[in-house]
């Protein structure tokens, strides 16, 4: 892994990038508050599935309000993401918190589709299964922990000791 | 009292020496801290939008508000007490920082701008609660609440590239590339 980022930092794209100061703080400052828009998003939809939110209203309803938001936001979180682990390839790739943000992130988009597809079907006023409201708690946990893990990648060995690759 | 020797009490207190020598102290409460911040942003950037009648234009805005702005009170406390607690390692080093000052005075334009809405924009809030176009003076406090707290955060991620540390970094802690 090591090996496969210490090439890949010495690309083309990736020198571009480290060598652009201006570069690489444009895509931090785009991709934190993309992580904001992600997290509001999120949580919106997830409060209404709970029935903590919005109740007025059916989870469809609030599913079309913020269901773009979360997307569009998180195309372009994923975009800066990419390009910042382009910039540091060996301090991404040998951090512990990187890969767990990134299955976090593929936890977080499924099982969010797979609850909106449950919820769309319940009833307006209805209230949602217990498995279900188990899941929109873990996943509303689990976008919470992507901002968390995404700054815990500047502390991966004081965090994760061993479990980081970091020397 | 001098704002110095404020400073160097609050950098030498043992909360301050806590901080700095327990692993991971800072890292959970700086990670936290990010994470209040950008729900502080994501939240209120929907009772902003909603006042500059770009979302939720056909539900009121004092519901809109009372449910979001509940949330965002809430990541605003979690900033608080994390942002304090930081704060104390380096008392001094955080003070002098332009970044930081900035961010003090985007805090304070933003509460500012909230309490100029509260008290006079929100008198004709009957208005146009739940339907027609917010009038310009709600747009324009939704416009610049967005601008401020986006800039809190940009100025907060700020202060890590510019500030440097009063304390030496322990061993295995990134804190210097790129953020």
């Amino acid at each position: 892994m090591r090996a496969f980022a210490e090439w890949l930092s010495a690309t083309a794209p990736s020198v571009a990038i480290q060598s652009t100061f201006w570069f690489i703080r444009l895509l931090q400052a785009t991709h934190l508050l993309t992580a904001g828009v992600v997290a509001g998003a999120a949580a919106m939809i997830l409060l209404r599935a709970l029935g903590w939110q919005r109740n007025d209203e059916s989870f469809d309803a609030v599913w079309r309000r913020f269901s773009p938001w979360l997307t569009s936001s998180l195309a372009v979180m994923v975009a800066t993401g990419i390009a910042q682990t382009l910039g540091d390839p060996v301090r991404e790739f040998t951090s512990f918190s990187y890969w767990l943000k990134l299955v976090v992130l593929l936890l977080c988009v499924t099982g969010t589709a797979l609850l909106a597809r449950k919820a769309g079907r319940v009833a307006p006023g209805a209230r949602l299964s217990v498995a279900a409201r188990l899941l929109a708690i873990a996943l509303l946990l689990a976008w919470l922990a992507l901002p968390l893990l995404g700054r815990m990648i500047a502390y991966d060995r004081a965090i994760w000791g061993g479990l980081s690759m970091r020397t | 009292m001098s704002v110095e020797s404020v400073l160097a009490s609050i950098q030498g207190s043992a909360l301050a020496e806590w901080m700095r020598n327990t692993s991971p102290a800072m890292p959970i409460v700086e990670a936290t801290h990010v994470l209040a911040a950008v729900m502080v942003f994501g939240t209120v950037l929907i009772a902003d939008l909603r006042l500059l009648g770009l979302a939720d234009s056909t539900r009121p805005f004092s519901r809109v508000g009372r449910e979001t702005l509940r949330l965002t009170w809430l990541a605003f406390g979690v900033s608080v007490i994390t942002g304090s607690l930081m704060f104390t390692t380096s008392a001094q080093t955080y003070f002098a920082n332009t970044a930081f000052q900035f961010k003090a005075l985007a805090l304070l334009g933003a509460g500012l701008n909230m309490t100029v809405f509260q008290l006079v924009t929100a008198r004709a809030l009957p208005a146009w609660d739940a339907s027609g176009p917010p009038p310009r003076a709600a747009r324009a406090a939704g416009l610049i609440s967005l601008l401020l707290w986006a800039a809190v955060v940009l100025l907060g991620r700020w202060i890590g590239f510019t500030k440097g540390y009063d304390f030496t970094i322990p061993p295995g802690v990134d804190l210097t590339v790129p953020g």
